[in-house]
Parts: C-alpha cells; structure tokens; sequence
C-alpha cells in the first residue's frame, strides 16, 4: 500500500498539524510505503527534519509555481504522485486541497478525522462534536486530519528519495492568487496548536477585565480562549471562539473561567485532556464535564491562583 | 451579476440528540428545529450585501434537502434573496460528500453564477467539503474561509481570511467560489413586510424528471456505520469553601499529578 502525506510547511518549517498526518498514515496501515509531498519555498531546512518518520520518498516542488500556496495548483501537484491513500492535514489550506484532490480522484474522502479505526474505518464527530460518526471508506480515499489530536509520529532515523515535482498550471488558476500575508501577532499562541488553553466567559463580566485571563495564559503559556457570548458581545475577537460555531479543540489543559457551559461550548472543548473550571455557581453545567473545578468569585481564585502557580514554577 | 448561495438546513445548534436504537444515525424526529446552518447565513448575507451595492445582481439559494427545509428557504427569501432553487430528495441529500457535491454542480452547471457563496462548514456533517470540491467541478476560483471581504466589483474580489493564526489575503477573478467564517458579517433578521413579501418569490422545486436526471450522479462510497456519543468524563474533583486552600489543591494536583505544568 503507498499512503501519500503533504508535508505542510511555513516559513521553513514543517506544521505540527504535518507531522501529525504523518502518525495517521502509520495508523492506516504500519507497513505502508509512505511518501511525502512537500511544496513552497525554502524547503532545504525542512529536508533534515523528515529523516526521522520512515519516509520512503519525498517530493519536492520549490519556487516558481509552488513559491506561494495556491490550493488548485497545490492539489494537482499532491495528485500527480499515484497513492491509496492520500493524507492531508485538516488547516486552512488542507481544508481546501483534501476536498479537490478528492474530485480529481473520484474517491472516497473522509473529513476532519479525529480516530483510525483500520485502514477503511474512521471516526469524525458531527452536529459539532456531539456525536462521534464512523465512516466506512472504499478504494482510493483523501483523509484530512483535525490538527491537534494525534501524538507525533515516533521518531527512527531514516533515509528517503528526493524527486522533484514539475509546477502544472491551468489557465483559470492565474484567477486566484495569495497576495499578501498578515503575521501572526508576535507572542500569540494560536488555540488549535496550543497545550494550554485558558478561555474567558461571561463571568469576567467586561473586556476591560479579559486581561486577568491573559495574564493566567501568559503564566502557563497558553493560548486565551472565549465563550460565544462573549464574542457575540464584541469583548474579544471571533478568532477566540472555542465552540460549535467557532473552534473545535482538544488541548492538553483546558481552564475554563467565568464559562457556565453552554452545550455549544461543551462540544469545542470537551475532548481536552483535562479540563479544569472555575464558576461561583456551583451548579454550572461546565463542573459536569471537569476534571478538576473551583465553585467561587473568579476575581478572587484567579489571582490568588497565579500567585500560587508562579511559587510552585520558581521551585 | 448572478450570486448563488448555498443553503443548508441543519438541526439547531443547542439540540440535544437521541442515537437510533440500530446505531447507525442520530433520531431525526419532530422535535428536531431546523434552522439555515450559521456559516451558510453569513454567506447568505454577504450574498445580500453584495445585491445592495451592485446594481442588477440576482441573488438565488440553492438549497438540497429532505423535507426538512422550507423555514429556512421562506426566511432566506424574506431577508433578501430574489428567488430560490429546492432539491428535495431525502436520497440525494444523503449521498456521501462527493456526491452531494456532484447533485449541486449539476443545477449550478444549470444557473451559471458569477459567484457562489457557501459556509466554510455545514455545523451537521462538519465536513468542510462541497464549497471547496465545488470550485474543482466547475473550474471557479477558490477562496475559503473568508472572514473579510476588502473589495469587489463585478469582476473582482480581494477577501481575507484566518489561516492558522495569520491573515492571508487573495485577489480573485470572477467566476469565483467563496466560503464564508463567522466574523464577516452579522446576518440580518427578516422584517415583516418582507416576510409577506417573501412567499410570491419564486421557489423552484427540481421534478422527478429532473431528479432522475440528476441522481446518476449521487456517490455512495463513503458510509456512515455507527454513530455514538463521546465518552463522558467520571466525575472531577470539584473543590468548594475555603477559596485558598482550593487553590492549593487544583495547583497540587495540576503539578504533581497531572504535571501539566
């Protein structure tokens, strides 16, 4: 069996989301040829990097067409090397090439896959992660990955074939193009590639407040999360949204702060290793799903629980 | 200009399901309320939006649905559409992805739209995949996600998006796919007179001549086999009274048992 896996990188460097498609190709079936395909622009340091997963052969695809992501370009150069399997990791950009792949293909596809059962079985969650799906795939078949759920591939060095991929264009390709890029905010942990997650609800009562639930973040290192209603009041951007019609995560703590628990909100984080929350009320539905909570006054616990966080840290 | 969005009807996001006693799908019954999946709204508004600026713009949903759709039609018409396009076929709907795309292509080969509009993601199947297979089919230009739209005329778009905690922003040419991301626009709720108005626009509801016609195309590779509930969490240690000594113990216990820091 060959399983085919784009390697995503940016600026250089490989995606964790990449690495972690990486783990679900060994998941499928352990004993198939794997090969990687990796595309953009200053591939070389990336090259050390994908000698430790098994590879058998990776193709490269640098510059010219492949200089700037392109999802119809980059999609045809993932389909021009023949596979069973096609793995694609479920970001923005896999979102887009996993489902035109699977045109191109005619296959089967199985969407933000969160479980390998075996090589034809998976388990995704539907009505936003309230209930787990499991699909039966038949023949040639396009996988896309959630990011953040599966460990990293174990590491063997390994030595792998490099080939070059030809850049394929069609003319209404030249209709699209990426032409500019925003950074990140420097320092910021984006939520769905974040260990910790300290999210803010209704409780913190004002935006003028969001920055003790900053502050809690910035002393763990984690990402700052927030409930639907609080976006939907305007007090932190909809990038922050943890939830059914925000973002689905699975980090490896999660606090929950002033957060009661809407249903919607249990579906984007209930899947997190532990989950910890504080809410004066004690019968707030989110203390069903913690594994470890405070029934009390968040502008109490809060700094009283950064002090204690910071003693214990300079031990 | 002719805008095509696509509308999805899908249980209402604070349902609470019930799994078939044979495991194999959650329970669609009456006590399911169906509502336009929220994504497909801000795209249904931003249709709107673009209706207002552009003079002569027809705005059209296409909706493919089992019965289940006819609220979301009437209230997508009274916020704004011009008419709508229903293919109402419970065995079509439940194709598997591939297929429900190819079912779309072929009224939209139909239509001809300089631009279609869809949520980056129906909140049911959660799969993100007919927008962006969409685009592959009928050889559009593709831009997912799109929380900002910068810029558009008739021919042209400039939309940003999130990707991954950064911004990209893309310049496209019409014809054009865009899927739309919460943050884009804040959909607007109908008003009465136009939901009066709304039930004489015109509502094409596809045959059975027509149906048949199109269900050559209907995919059935990929199968749903069971369904379940996630596994729940035991009970936590929940910690009350003394507000320092229940600090003690979650640090305690985040640090030296769960060494998560």
């Amino acid at each position: 069996m060959k399983i085919v896996i784009f390697l995503e990188s940016y600026n250089g460097k490989l995606v964790k989301a990449a690495k972690e498609a990486i783990s679900v190709a060994d998941k499928i079936d352990s004993g198939a040829e794997k090969i990687g395909v990796l595309l953009g622009t200053d591939l070389d340091s990336i090259a050390n990097d994908l000698k430790n997963y098994g590879l058998k052969e990776v193709y490269k695809g640098e510059g010219g067409e492949y200089a700037t992501y392109h999802s119809s370009i980059y999609a045809k150069a993932i389909k021009s090397v023949d596979a069973d399997y096609y793995v694609i990791p479920g970001t923005v950009w896999g979102r887009e090439i996993g489902p035109r792949l699977t045109v191109m293909l005619d296959s089967s596809f199985a969407g933000d896959v969160t479980e390998v059962l075996d090589s034809t079985k998976f388990v995704r969650s539907i009505h936003g992660n309230k209930v787990l799906s499991t699909v039966e795939v038949s023949g040639q078949t396009v996988v896309t990955v959630r990011p953040g759920v599966f460990d990293l591939p174990s590491e063997t060095p390994s030595e792998y074939e490099l080939k070059t991929l030809e850049g394929h264009k069609e003319d209404h390709d030249e209709n699209v193009s990426l032409v500019e890029v925003l950074a990140a905010e420097s320092g910021k942990i984006e939520l769905t590639e974040a260990d910790i997650i300290v999210s803010g609800g209704r409780g913190v009562k004002g935006p003028e407040n969001f920055h003790l639930i900053e502050e809690l973040a910035g002393l763990l290192g984690a990402a700052v999360g927030a409930s639907r209603a609080v976006v939907d009041a305007g007090w932190r951007p909809h990038s922050e949204q943890v939830g059914q019609t925000g973002k689905f995560v699975s980090p490896k703590l999660y606090m929950a702060v002033g957060i009661s628990g809407a249903i919607q909100h249990l579906a984007g984080m209930s899947t997190s290793d532990i989950i910890v929350a504080i809410n004066k009320d004690e019968e707030a539905p989110i203390f069903k799903v913690s594994d470890y909570g405070i029934v009390g006054d968040l502008f109490v616990v809060v700094p009283k629980l950064m002090e204690k966080i910071k003693e214990v840290k300079n031990q | 200009m002719k805008i095509v969005v696509l509308l999805k009807a899908v249980p209402d996001t604070e349902t609470r399901f019930k799994i078939r006693e044979d495991e194999t799908d959650v329970v669609y019954d009456d006590s399911i309320e169906w509502i336009a999946s929220p994504y497909d709204e801000y795209g249904l508004e931003a249709g709107i939006q673009f209706k207002e600026k552009l003079d002569g713009t027809e705005l059209t949903i296409l909706t493919l649905g089992k019965g289940n759709e006819s609220q979301v039609i009437r209230k997508a018409l009274a916020m704004g559409a011009d008419k709508a396009s229903l293919i109402n076929n419970e065995d079509l709907a439940s194709s598997d992805p591939l297929g429900v795309a190819k079912v779309l292509a072929k009224e939209l080969e139909e239509l001809k739209p300089d631009l279609i509009i869809a949520g980056r993601l129906a909140t049911d199947s959660s799969d993100s995949f007919v927008g962006p297979a969409l685009a592959e089919i009928m050889k559009y230009s593709l831009v997912s996600e799109v929380s900002t739209i910068e810029n558009f005329d008739e021919s042209h778009l400039v939309v940003l998006r999130d990707a991954t905690g950064r911004k990209e922003k893309f310049e496209v040419k019409l014809p054009a796919l865009i899927t739309t991301d919460k943050g884009l626009n804040e959909p607007r709720y109908p008003k009465l007179p136009d939901i009066m108005k709304a039930k004489r626009k015109p509502l094409d509801e596809k045959d059975l001549a027509e149906l048949s016609a199109i269900s050559g195309v209907a995919n059935r590779k990929v199968k749903q086999v069971k369904v379940a509930f996630p596994p729940k969490k035991q009970g936590g240690e929940i910690f009350t009274g003394d507000l320092d000594e229940a600090v003690d113990k979650l640090v305690k216990a985040l640090h030296d048992k769960e060494k998560v820091f």
